[in-house]
């Protein structure tokens, strides 16, 4: 078994009065595709925005290997290798595809403003270097002939894969996706499905929140659901798919009336 | 509409080294004799031309240019920025009546003291964004000015007289005839964009227009939203203190009158008037704006109402400004770096 490198620990979060979620404990063990699934509003996008710092926990914590993140810095985050993208597209609109990746792999660059400003080696070295990266991305993620155009010109679809391109440009360990194939049709799903596998495969560690059950089922390690803020399964996708509670959670009865 | 930018930057891609040499040289050849034309249309009936040159039409250009960073390219409304041209014009008038130190020796020191302001505004105050961050900024322009107002010490409402010239370089800086003002600012206008063009280029410019666009997704991918913001403020405090220490050492005397809200706000209009966030609108529209009041002086009372109605209908026009901020479909980065992968 491999090791766990993401650890939400008894998380729980409360919005006012609401509980967003209760007591969620979840592992992610490096190298799978862990897939969060759950109905409108069960807390999986919440999940996502306590481990990459937008939300503090109510109580709990989040371990990336030995470390608590939880109250870090949302860049420091992304700087200790975990990336997200956004169930609404929040691109850089105003950039090139190009130039939303390249902003991306600044995060591991070291230059700062004064060794901009004077062109210094290392700087002229970064610049390069972000550049043939950002664009090695593209085309890993098959959006290259894109590079030049502005991200808000782009399609629906090619902006969806941007988001992705744009998270591996920060070159995480995790990468997180809020329902990357959220209005894709059936081919552009097997081909995103393609996508996230050929990703996992180079080395990447992924959590993903998806509606789509068949694109689930066909790429996924491990299910968790959510329902309302609670975790009601951890398993295999097969065993999951006939989880009673699982099926009540998404058809809205009880489990026990089934 | 036209758009100028774009026609602009076709232009400079299509041309080769040699074309764009020249092209550069002619405009700055242009641009350099802008003194000798004083006696053509160009004239300003109540100040001289070649004095409006330096103020406020080159004043002007500097300043949009720094404010620019802050507001066109980082997205941070700043009301307040002739607090960084006031300290600048202060640390000029002090240090230059009462030590034995000349203009480019207070420079550094003006600038610094700028960006001191800078960084003391912006650590307070960054965390706030959109309106909040106009009123505060506001009031940090009106605090500046107050206090040299109320300080005896510094000549309060009288400000400050006897501030020396520059040396000359080999030249003597004059009253009458200001040709050498100019082509000193000339020479810190160029500065001015040079450095800006190489931030704007690379990982700063890619952190301020992150900021501008979306700064919660900037922040989440890996953007240290917080330091570059203090940067573009810090960036733009120093371009206007530059500016402040220049002016003071050019007019000889200071007063708090010179550091109005009316003046931050000129620079802003600038600044939108020209084009957020593209150095040659900004400069286009500063130079507009500088020239245009002091040219059609004899309208006299009527000047700034009849300013401000073309302003607003201009901008319902051409909301973007004159040069809108990029719209082509290109990158900033050569493509062929790449290729090898
Ligand atoms: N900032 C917030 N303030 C108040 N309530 C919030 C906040 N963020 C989330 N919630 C609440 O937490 C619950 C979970 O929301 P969340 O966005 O995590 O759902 P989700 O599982 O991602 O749903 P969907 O499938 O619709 O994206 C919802 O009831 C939501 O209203
Ligand atoms: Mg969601």
């Amino acid at each position: 078994m491999s090791k766990t490198i993401l650890n939400l620990k008894d998380l729980t979060i409360k919005f006012g009065g609401v509980t967003a979620l209760n007591s969620v404990n979840l592992e992610l063990k490096e190298g799978e595709i862990l897939a969060l699934i759950g109905p409108n509003g069960a807390g999986k996008t919440t999940v996502f925005n306590l481990i990459t710092g937008v939300y503090k926990p109510t109580s709990g914590n989040v371990f990336l290997g030995d470390l608590a993140i939880d109250g870090k810095k949302r860049h420091h985050i992304t700087k200790l290798g975990i990336a997200r993208t956004f169930q609404n597209i929040r691109l850089f609109g105003d950039m090139t595809t190009l130039e939303n990746v390249i902003t991306g792999t600044d995060v591991r660059n070291k230059v700062g403003l004064i060794g901009s400003m004077f062109g210094t080696p290392r700087s002229r070295r970064e610049e390069k270097a972000s550049i043939a990266k950002a664009y090695e991305i593209l085309k890993f993620i098959g959006i290259d002939e894109y590079a030049d155009r502005l991200a808000k010109n782009l399609p629906y679809g090619v902006q969806r894969r941007l988001e992705i391109a744009r998270a591996l440009g920060t070159e995480p360990k995790i990468l997180l996706l809020d329902e990357p194939a959220a209005g894709f049709n059936p081919q552009e799903k097997v081909d995103l499905a393609a996508i996230i596998k050929k990703i996992r495969d180079a080395g990447y560690t992924i959590l993903l929140i998806e509606h789509d059950m068949s694109l689930i089922m066909g790429i996924s390690d491990r299910v968790v659901v959510l329902d309302f803020g609670q975790k009601i399964a951890d398993d295999l996708p097969s065993v999951v798919q006939n989880d009673p509670q699982v099926i009540a959670a998404y058809l809205g009865v009880p489990a026990d009336a089934s | 509409m036209i758009n100028l930018r774009d026609k602009g930057a076709e232009f400079w891609e299509r041309s080769n080294r040699p074309v764009r040499v020249l092209t550069v040289f002619a405009i700055m050849a242009v641009v350099a004799a802008l003194p000798y034309a004083g006696n053509t249309f160009l004239q300003t009936p109540v100040a001289a031309f070649d004095a409006v040159l330096v103020y406020p039409m080159g004043m002007f250009i500097l300043m949009a240019l720094g404010l620019n960073v802050v507001v066109g390219k980082s997205g941070m409304l700043d009301l307040g920025y002739v607090a960084f041209f006031a300290v600048g014009a202060y640390t000029m008038a002090i240090l230059g009546t009462r030590t034995g130190l000349n203009t480019w020796e207070i420079m550094p020191i003006g600038i610094a003291a700028a960006m001191f302001a800078g960084v003391l505004l912006a650590i307070p105050t960054l965390r706030l964004r959109g309106d909040y961050l106009a009123i505060v900024t506001l009031g940090f322009g009106e605090i500046v000015r107050v206090s040299a107002l109320n300080t005896e010490a510094i000549g309060g409402a009288l400000g400050i007289a006897g501030v020396p010239f520059p040396p000359g370089l080999g030249f003597e800086y004059q009253l009458l005839d200001q040709k050498y003002f100019y082509w000193t600012i000339l020479v810190m206008i160029l500065l001015v964009i040079w450095v800006i063009r190489r931030l704007t280029v690379r990982r700063p410019g890619r952190a301020w227009e992150s900021i501008r666009q979306d700064e919660d997704a900037a922040e989440l991918m890996g953007v240290s939203t917080y330091k570059y913001k203090i940067w573009a403020f810090v960036f733009g405090a120093a371009i206007g203190g530059g500016a402040g220490v220049f002016y003071a050492s050019r007019s000889m005397v200071i007063a708090p009158d010179n550091f109005t809200l009316n003046t931050s706000i000129l620079i802003l209009a600038c600044v939108v008037f020209g084009g957020m966030g593209n150095i040659w609108g900004v400069i286009v529209g500063a130079t507009i704006l500088g020239y245009l009041p002091d040219r059609f002086r004899f309208l006299s009372d009527a000047r700034l109402l009849l300013f401000g109605l073309v302003l607003v209908v201009f901008m319902n026009l051409r909301p973007e400004g004159i040069l809108p901020r990029k719209k082509r479909e290109k990158a900033i980065v050569k493509k062929g770096s790449g290729a090898s992968l």
